[in-house]
């Protein structure tokens, strides 16, 4: 089941590559995804200890490597946002200008890494799965971006590699800090090694700053951000729905898989470090994407800025923060999707995303301005969607972290800076949002004609999943918080 | 009596001359033509060295005289290959001065 | 009967999407679905009202047990049950005036949607249980307010007042939120009932309850638009006059105190904090009277009365008094209601003129919005028998006893109350219509009318004990003083004589106080703070993103980088003669260190 959902975007990209038509092709191998994903989905045994639905595959037994997937609930929820957000990025692709095979082939790999980077139980596929989604995505950038397209592309692309590249050397340490007779790629060995304490406390250190500046740099921490709004701003819509919805995710996915617990010593000797980078990714981001004057870079720095929230709640490193930062990834992929695919769809229709070019929008385009204002509210965690539940864990989990009565210490002070970021983006997603969309229309715009049932459909897919998991939350968190209840035993 | 040491020194001087000439002739024949001079200079002390080491049973080591001989032998159709080269080059370039290629030089 | 509190809960929010999903274009339909959601709203908060022992099922929404337990789940006692019939009660009325109002507004499906959708965020308010769900449904009131408000979104002023609203109640939020935290990590939990035995855990740390709970009421702050978060209530009135009535007049504004004698508990176990809220309630009164004295549009001076009226609830509040901050707010439902949509009247009358020195004479023209109109502002100044009267007369006493200071200002307050509601009648209702249009207006349609007449009859028997004391505890204070209704209507008096004797005849304004025109110059010194707080940090921080880190930094990498490539090209000179000497050396150097090291 797991192998299916892994190699169907893949086999359908590989298809299209050979001829098939593309957009058909595409939509039903993404819909098949979707399916499967949602059947292995309800088939998850949220009660079961450990992974599930395992397959192996021995490739060098020498260095313990084998090809072997599985979930756990922290994997079955990225893969299920992961078959989404593909679904909605095909659906969301309207015409092609040119190469269309090539680009719906590089949607579908793209996905088909991200998910085969969530089901890996395996360090080496791991990393190669999101390396091999890394590159459709430079192509998507450079081929059919917009703007300063080539620039932004190799800006990405040498980021994202710099990144990679010190993760690797960060995983490798980690490999080696095992004693040789139990060294494996296995993370559930490496788990088991790492909960045993072989992993001396002394020898975390390292692996876990590698790590987060490897990973930091593929979810865009501070400083190691500037890639995402030049990217965001120039990739194709589908592209930005799928790298930030998505693939942005693998590097939380591995601090929360690989850093947090099997380094768990250095994490909490590094979470003050961890604490400024994240505030500053809050804060500090949050009043440059005040300053921003057009809505593609606007949206670019909101995602930046919406990271150092998950980053609060791995920071927190309790069940309570964990279980909110997974499911504040899930909601913040959902929401930015929207919002990066109605840009898109605004982008055709205007002829510039400057605030001062933009107005009156509403007018001509309701169902658009309803659609980007739910996906807004999403995003600035309006109770009723996903991503206020996750903040209020998060904000919670964070809050608790070393609470006592008569001091506040760093992680209440984090909390409370965290809670300004969120009227910092009221105010930031209100003002993009009544330049855009209220106001008196300006001249030019009279054409612009309202969102067709192709962007309508998905938009509301992506809408109503998020409202879903903001009503019940509790879903989510019963598939998740499993996952964590093992590491996190300790804490009282 | 001429020792080992003499050959060796004839060798070195006719490998610094070759290799002099190399690095400072303007003319890509001469530099050709030093070049098969360093060669030859190698092959002597090969030679040289051949005489020189005696095997147990009094006759000299006959190696390096194989490796002499497939050095010559190299060369020849080094000659042969260099040649056409710098025919093809003054075809192009209608020059044998080394100053005027400088298509490595960014 | 046990899902009673749901239906009544979720009926407006299914209007709401059914509208939104199926009904964009019938706006005769969707105005159809929505009254009817609201009345079975309302019957079914009525049918909870008469029947005390209705429980409702929880669900959880999120749940780690033993760490957090926030369920979505009713409160349902007297004070609850009375804010639903209240609330319902005067949404079901403002719905079918809406109905007139909005009678040919093209946008009118979304205005019913977000009416509705309003309707469901307050009743979670009033039935939450908990902390989050309360919180949830206070920002869920926020942003129908925001869509409100921004109905007409055209309008430039009306697009900045509904951003200026929510963000201001989010800056409220931010303090309300931090509360919630502070006292979940005290006392481990976050529902009402639980919080109460675990309140021992404060007694030795007064300091840590008194910030939570002056955070806390933040939230209130917020959204009852205290000072120093008052500057978007006025603004609020950009949007249609029902939505003033409903939302920023008689229940969203009220959520506030609602929310404070909800945990009046917490609230009155610090007495600091009570002693701070007291005082913003009354700096909140006088300053909003003050300011109302010298407005000139119609909705404004109402909307700087509400402001005046509810800081005289928190006021209360802050005396440690829920039932006189209840009774008022009850009362206020009320009047308030009746008197925004009587001016709605009046200005669908005059074709959306909103400025009174357009206005006069129009008792004759409009004399049945006059009467109810009347009737609402001699409650507002405290007049009995209206309602009004025993409300405010029951702040006045408690002020009394307990604090001389505070019953001075609240004193002057219900003086400056009667100056401003006399100015704004004679000027509207009396002398002669000073514009065309003011010559020519005629009543309002009946379902207008309508709502007017059940709000005035409420309005004259909200204040009596058979009818009050159904739905609230009547506080006792009213009759320890009897200095108290003397000094009171003396000022009311006062008041509406200075006002009458003023105004009488005028055509234009004949006291001009610049500074009261200019709201206190609070809007201005707040744009020339975020001008030099916010917006500064923003330009700076982009500035730093822009051109140190990635200008600097990260081009300055890539420009590194390409820099020493450069340095290294110019050792590639092209002559293969170099070459080999280079070549050579290397060998030379090789052989060196082969040989003799």
């Amino acid at each position: 089941m797991i192998l299916l959902i892994t190699f169907a975007p893949i086999i359908a990209a590989v298809m299209i590559m050979l001829g098939l038509p593309a957009r058909i092709t595409a939509f039903v191998g993404s819909v098949l995804t979707l399916l499967l994903t949602m059947l292995e989905y309800f088939r998850f045994n949220s009660n079961a200890h450990g992974f599930q639905d395992i397959h192996t595959f021995p490739i060098s037994g020498d260095l313990g490597l084998n090809f072997s997937l599985g979930i756990d609930g922290l994997s079955i929820v990225m893969l299920l946002l992961a078959a989404i957000i593909l679904l909605a990025a095909v659906w969301f692709t309207g015409e092609v200008k040119h190469h269309e095979n090539e680009f719906y082939a590089c949607l579908l790999f793209i996905a088909g890494g991200a998910i085969g980077a969530f089901a890996s139980l395996d360090l080496f596929f791991f990393y190669a799965f999101h390396e091999l989604a890394l590159i459709p995505t430079f192509l998507l950038i450079g081929i059919w971006g917009s703007g300063n397209r080539r620039a932004a592309a190799w800006k990405v692309t040498i980021y994202l590699a710099l990144g990679s590249f010190i993760l690797l050397i960060g995983l490798i340490m980690l490999y080696r800090a095992v004693p040789a007779p139990a060294r494996t790629l296995d993370l559930r060995a490496l788990q088991a090694a790492a909960s045993a304490g072989q992993i001396a406390p002394a020898a975390q250190s390292p692996i876990y700053l590698l790590l987060l500046a490897g990973f930091g740099t593929l979810i865009s921490l501070v400083p190691f951000h500037t890639w995402a709004p030049e990217a965001y701003a120039s990739a194709p819509a589908p592209a930005a729905m799928l790298h930030a919805g998505v693939l942005k995710k693998f590097g939380l996915y591995g601090l929360l898989r690989i850093a947090l617990p099997m380094l768990p010593d250095a994490a909490r000797q590094w979470s003050n470090l961890l604490l400024v980078l994240l505030l500053a990714n809050i804060i500090y981001i949050g009043l440059v994407t005040i300053a921003q004057r057009r809505l593609d870079w606007m949206l670019g720095y909101s995602s930046v800025m919406h990271m150092g929230y998950i980053f609060l709640g791995i920071a927190s490193a309790n069940l309570l923060g964990a279980t909110g930062a997974a499911i504040l990834m899930f909601a913040h992929g959902l929401s930015i999707a929207l919002l990066f695919g109605i840009t898109g769809e605004v982008r055709k229709r205007v002829r510039s995303l400057d605030f001062d070019a933009l107005g009156g929008l509403a007018k001509y385009m309701p169902i658009c301005a309803f659609l980007f204002g739910l996906g807004a509210f999403a995003a600035i965690g309006l109770p009723g969607f996903a991503n206020f539940a996750a903040e209020i864990m998060v904000l919670f989990g964070a809050f608790r972290n070393g609470f006592d009565y008569a001091h506040f210490h760093a992680f209440q002070w984090a909390t409370v800076l965290a809670l300004w970021g969120v009227v910092i983006s009221a105010v930031y997603m209100l003002r993009a949002y009544r330049r855009v969309f209220f106001g008196s229309a300006n001249e030019g715009e009279l054409v612009a004609t309202d969102l067709n049932s192709n962007v309508r459909l998905p938009a509301a897919m992506l809408v109503a999943v998020s409202i879903f998991f903001g009503f019940f939350p509790q879903t989510l968190v019963q598939t998740i918080s499993p996952a964590f209840r093992n590491y996190f035993a300790a804490e009282k | 009596m001429i020792t080992l040491g003499d050959y060796l020194t004839v060798s070195g001087i006719l490998f610094v001359i070759g290799f002099a000439g190399v690095l400072l002739r303007r003319n890509i024949l001469i530099i050709f033509m030093a070049l098969e001079l360093m060669l030859n200079a190698a092959n002597l002390s090969l030679v040289a060295f051949s005489r020189f080491r005696l095997g147990t049973n009094g006759m000299p080591d006959y190696n390096a005289q194989v490796l002499v001989f497939f050095i010559i032998t190299v060369a020849a159709a080094e000659v042969a290959v260099g040649l056409a080269i710098i025919v093809a080059l003054f075809r192009t370039r209608h020059t044998t001065h080394v100053e005027d290629i400088s298509a490595l030089k960014f | 009967m046990s899902f009673l509190p749901w239906i009544a809960l979720l009926a407006p929010l299914a209007a709401s999407a059914v509208i939104v999903l199926f009904a964009q274009r019938a706006r005769g339909l969707s105005a159809f679905i929505s009254v009817t959601a609201v009345l079975v709203s309302f019957v079914c908060s009525c049918l909870i009202f008469v029947n005390r022992r209705i429980a409702a099922p929880e669900i959880p929404w999120i749940e780690f047990p033993g760490i957090l337990r926030a369920p979505i789940a009713f409160t349902l006692d007297q004070l609850s049950r009375t804010m639903l019939v209240v609330v319902s009660g005067v949404g079901a009325l403002i719905h079918i005036y809406s109905l007139g109002y909005m009678r040919d507004d093209a946008g009118k499906s979304r205005y019913f949607a977000g009416l509705s959708f309003f309707m469901f965020a307050m009743l979670g308010i009033v039935l939450a249980n908990n902390f989050v769900m309360m919180f949830i449904f206070w920002e869920l009131v926020g942003v129908s307010s925001y869509l409100l408000i921004g109905h007409w979104f055209e309008r430039d002023a009306a697009a900045d007042a509904a951003n200026k609203a929510f963000i201001t109640n989010r800056i409220g939020d931010f303090g309300f939120m931090l509360g919630i935290l502070m006292v979940w990590a005290a006392t481990g939990s976050v529902i009402f009932e639980d919080i109460i035995p675990q309140l021992w855990r404060f007694t030795s740390n007064p300091a840590f309850l008194t910030i939570s709970v002056l955070l806390i009421f933040c939230g209130a702050v917020g959204k009852s638009a205290q000072f120093p978060l008052h500057v978007w209530l006025p603004d609020a009135m950009e949007g249609p006059t029902p939505i003033s009535a409903l939302i920023h007049a008689a229940t969203m504004v009220a959520a506030g105190v609602y929310m404070l004698v909800r945990v009046g508990f917490l609230v009155q176990a610090s007495p600091d904090a009570l002693r701070v809220i007291a005082w913003i309630g009354t700096i909140t009164a006088v300053m909003a009277a003050l300011i109302a004295t010298q407005q000139d549009d119609i909705k404004r001076i109402l909307a700087y009365s509400t402001l005046s009226q509810l800081g005289y609830m928190i006021m209360a509040v802050g005396l440690a008094s829920s039932e006189a901050a209840m009774f008022h707010l009850f009362t206020h439902a009320f009047f308030k209601a009746l008197l925004f949509l009587g001016a709605g009247a009046v200005i669908i009358a005059l074709h959306h003129e909103q400025n009174i020195w357009k206005m006069g004479g129009q008792g004759r023209n409009l004399f049945l919005t006059f009467v109810t109109f009347g009737t609402g502002a001699l409650a507002l100044i405290g007049c009995p028998p209206f309602s009004g009267f025993f409300s405010k007369d029951a702040i006045l006493a408690l002020a009394y006893n307990r604090n001389g200071a505070i019953f001075a200002f609240a004193l002057f307050t219900a003086f400056l109350t009667a100056f401003y509601m006399l100015r704004l009648l004679v000027v509207v209702f009396f002398g002669r219509p000073r514009s065309p249009i003011a010559q020519s207006s005629s009543e309002a349609p009946t379902s207008m009318l309508a709502p007017l007449f059940v709000l005035a009859l409420l309005t004259l028997l909200g204040g009596f004990n058979f009818f009050a004391g159904r739905f609230l505890v009547i506080p006792r204070e009213r009759e320890m003083a009897v200095l108290v209704p003397a000094l009171a209507l003396l000022a009311m008096l006062a008041g509406a004589g200075i006002a009458i004797f003023v105004y009488r005849g005028c055509t234009t304004d004949p006291i001009s106080v610049r500074a009261l025109r200019k709201k206190l110059y609070v809007d201005e010194f707040y744009a020339w703070l975020i001008d030099n707080t916010q917006e500064l940090l923003a330009r700076i921080s982009a500035f730093i993103d822009r051109w140190l880190i990635d200008v600097g930094i990260i081009r300055g990498a890539s420009g590194g980088t390409w820099g020493f490539g450069a340095l290294l090209r110019l050792m590639q000179v092209g002559n293969l003669q170099a070459y080999a000497f280079i070549f050579g050396l290397g060998i030379i150097w090789a052989i060196y260190f082969a040989v003799f090291r």
